[in-house]
């Protein structure tokens, strides 16, 4: 048996952040997991990540992946990979397989990040192939370049639904409609606006009655429910998908805390069976640490920081730091945790409704039920102004801790104000001068630039576009309102790709000057 | 096919050169490295198994090792879990039935 | 959590429900039926479930279904699913075949 000062199990966001804590203040540092390759979930996330700088916002998951590795791999973090924990006993004993070896580690101190498991519901037809978890469809397709299938049906609402909805369109799929059997959109608006855009139709108060098929997935019906989740007979509504996608929810994979013999809790609010721990992650069992989506499930960007708190304090627990400098790092990183765990979605809004902006402006009924805000809606918020000439439009209507817009005009034209959840404004008097810096900036893709008087009874609109094939220039096609409708004809003025927009291309198309409020999206055609 | 060419965020696909393996005794391509179930799916393969009990056939479900959903006789070794296990060079799988190969 | 829920409770009769035949425990091939059967056989702990039906025993050792069988009882007990323990977690967490688990050979040669 070999010992450790420090063992972490899971090399996914949180286990790595602890990991660099540790060894870059000199500790002997090892981290099992289970894959072939570390990173964790966070390698499947192609979309842009919402915060601030400090929680790496506007950059997208698998590269924020590539950055902890190379900061592991800096810190001297020792990462076993194909090496399943496969127990955890008293006295944080850990037992690896790795090959067709079984070997037993002795930890001073461990911590766990084990991270979650993918939730799932039943129907007839549930167990058929094709039926598959939203895991797995971005597994399959952003790890493997393999699309999950042709026609898919998406079920669940949570930002998990929605941006691998999205993702599913990126990959070239098709996905039929999107069902919860809540009465409301679950993840973030900007989510779902972006995919009811392309023209993917929202079913809330729906729910899968049957999957179809005999051998695998050939159809699904699914069907209204009433206010106790039963099926309302006659609602019925037939989809020909070969696929079926799960996405309701994750539960902590906190077996192995269970296992060890620390305190554990059944706790609704943190999606179900948590170790008791303190507010840096250390369990009843002193040495024993949990951190990430394990200990409560929330974000990646709070994983990271969850495991930077883990690591500081087995780093004082072995004496590599003193008691002041962990406070210290702790008072730091428990203000950026606690600016992630602000605004609507915050945890502890969790099952409350929120009818208001932090601003006081009504909440989109018709966002939270169908995935897009009305014309009219869209009006109401601040970021919504009419000017001469080219601006930018920032549909954004819900208090989410994220500022990237502000930082990326150059001319300072957008404010967010003192609280991170704000929405954003457009300053007065401010020029904008077209450069789209703001579009690309946004994880939400909520920002267009429309001019909507070009003077020729012409209006342009600028959308962020992230699919295969780009359209040319000059080409001709359909102006698409928030829920995917076609509009008007519209005609590509000009298609911007700029390194500094991190592939999300800016697609600038014309349409009548009646639509420039109402055209979101180009379809080609 | 099932395999994207090119996607709009992470470009071409990053894959192992061609190999060759056998799926029920019909030969296949996929990428080396690859996991077994991806090359299977690419090559339009849905069914991994029939379940013991109810001779129900299943296929991939959480593609992360966890369900043992889409386990195979993978060159006559049974419950191999395919969507974790890369493909090699001349693989011989087999649809599992129940505990054994489909058709032993 | 650690409730200890009372035997003596009337909780009625099985009552036959339409999804019955509804598979939960995809592995070890259970129904929704059997598991609420078991309830009124008197199984009304996660542990005992598992030992009269194998639910959660296949396999994937419960990584699918465990919440969906927690759910099932806790409906037929008339409990919230966070009263009933879960069940015991204990080594291996993975399937490993048994001469793998039972070589258990202390190497240093993994660096």
């Amino acid at each position: 048996m070999k010992r450790y000062e420090v063992i972490i199990v899971g090399a996914g966001p949180s286990g790595l952040s602890a990991a660099i804590e540790a060894a870059k203040r000199g500790i002997k540092t090892i981290v099992f997991d289970e894959n072939e390759k570390p990173g964790g979930q966070l390698f499947k996330q192609i979309h842009k990540f919402f915060g601030s700088k400090k929680h790496h916002a506007k950059i997208r998951g698998f590269k924020i992946g590539e950055e902890l590795l190379k900061e592991a791999d800096e810190a001297g973090v020792e990462v076993v990979l194909n090496a399943t924990v496969i127990g955890l006993y008293a006295d944080k004993e850990v037992v690896v397989r790795r090959g067709d070896e079984v070997s037993h580690y002795k930890g001073d101190t461990v911590i766990v990040a084990t991270g979650a498991a993918e939730n799932m519901v039943t129907f007839p037809g549930w167990t058929l192939p094709g039926v598959i978890g939203a895991g797995a469809a971005q597994t399959m397709m952003n790890l493997h370049g393999i699309k999950p299938g042709k026609k898919i049906l998406m079920l669940g609402s949570g930002n998990v639904g929605l941006v691998v909805s999205f993702q599913l369109l990126q990959a070239g799929c098709e996905v039929a409609a999107l069902v919860d059997a809540a009465p409301k959109i679950g993840g973030y608006g900007v989510h779902a606006s972006k995919v009811a855009r392309t023209g993917v139709p929202f079913y809330l108060s729906h729910t899968i009655t049957k999957a179809h098929g005999e051998d695998h997935v050939t159809g699904v019906t699914i069907s209204k429910v009433d206010e106790h989740f039963s099926p309302i007979e006659g609602t019925e509504k037939y989809f020909d998908v070969d696929t079926i996608c799960m996405a309701v929810g994750l539960s902590p994979m906190s077996q192995l805390l269970k296992m060890s013999g620390c305190q554990m809790e059944d706790n609704p609010k943190k999606g179900g069976q948590v170790p008791i721990t303190d507010e840096y992650g250390e369990t009843s069992v002193p040495g024993l640490f949990a951190a990430g989506d394990v200990s409560g499930i929330e974000e990646a960007s709070s994983a990271m920081i969850e495991g930077r708190m883990a690591g500081v304090c087995v780093a004082e627990y072995l004496g590599y730091c003193t008691e002041e400098e962990k406070e210290q790092i702790l008072a730091e990183l428990k203000e950026d945790l606690e600016s992630l765990r602000q605004g609507m979605f915050a945890p502890a809004n969790r099952g409350k409704e929120i009818t208001e902006t932090e601003e006081g402006i009504a909440v989109s009924k018709n966002l939270l039920q169908h995935g897009f805000l009305t014309e009219k809606e869209v009006e109401k918020y601040p970021g919504v102004v009419h000017k001469v000439g080219v601006h930018p439009v920032m549909e954004c209507t819900q208090n989410i801790p994220c500022n990237p817009c502000q930082d990326a005009c150059p001319r300072g034209c957008i404010t967010i104000g003192e609280n991170i959840t704000y929405l954003p404004i457009v300053a007065d008097g401010s020029k904008c001068s077209g450069c789209g810096m703001c579009v690309a900036s946004c994880s939400g893709q909520a920002i267009f630039l429309v001019d909507e008087d070009c003077g020729d009874g012409s209006a342009t609109v600028t959308v962020p576009y992230e699919f295969f094939p780009i359209p040319e220039e000059g080409s001709k096609g359909f102006g698409l309102s928030r829920n995917g409708e076609k509009l008007c004809e519209a005609t590509v003025v000009s298609v911007k790709s700029v390194a500094a927009y991190d592939h999300t291309n800016l697609l600038t198309m014309r349409v009548p000057k009646e639509y420039a409020m109402a055209a979101r999206f180009f379809k080609a055609g | 096919m099932n395999r994207i060419e090119e996607h709009p965020i992470l470009g071409e696909p990053q894959k192992g050169r061609e190999v060759t393996f056998t799926f029920d005794g019909k030969e296949m391509k996929g990428c080396e490295g690859e996991p077994i179930a991806m090359a299977l799916k690419a090559n339009g393969v849905m069914i991994h198994r029939y379940t013991k009990k109810e001779h129900k056939p299943r296929g991939i479900f959480c593609a992360i090792g966890r369900c043992t959903d889409c386990v195979m006789v993978v060159n006559g070794k049974l419950n191999v879990r395919t969507c974790i296990t890369p493909l090699e060079e001349g693989m011989v799988v087999q649809t599992q039935d129940g505990v054994t190969a489909k058709g032993a | 959590m650690n409730q200890i829920v009372d035997r003596s409770r009337d909780i009625g009769e099985f009552v036959p429900q339409p999804d019955d035949d509804m598979l939960v425990c995809r592995c070890e091939e259970v129904t929704k039926g059997e598991i609420r059967k078991a309830v009124h056989d008197g199984m009304w702990t996660i542990t005992e479930i598992r030992r009269y039906l194998r639910t959660g025993m296949g396999l994937c050792q419960g990584q699918t279904c465990a919440r969906l069988v927690k759910g099932i009882v806790a409906r037929e007990l008339g409990i919230s699913p966070a009263q009933l323990e879960p069940a015991t977690a204990r080594s291996p967490m993975r399937p490993i075949e048994m001469k793998v688990l039972g070589k258990e050979e202390v190497s240093d040669t993994w660096q």
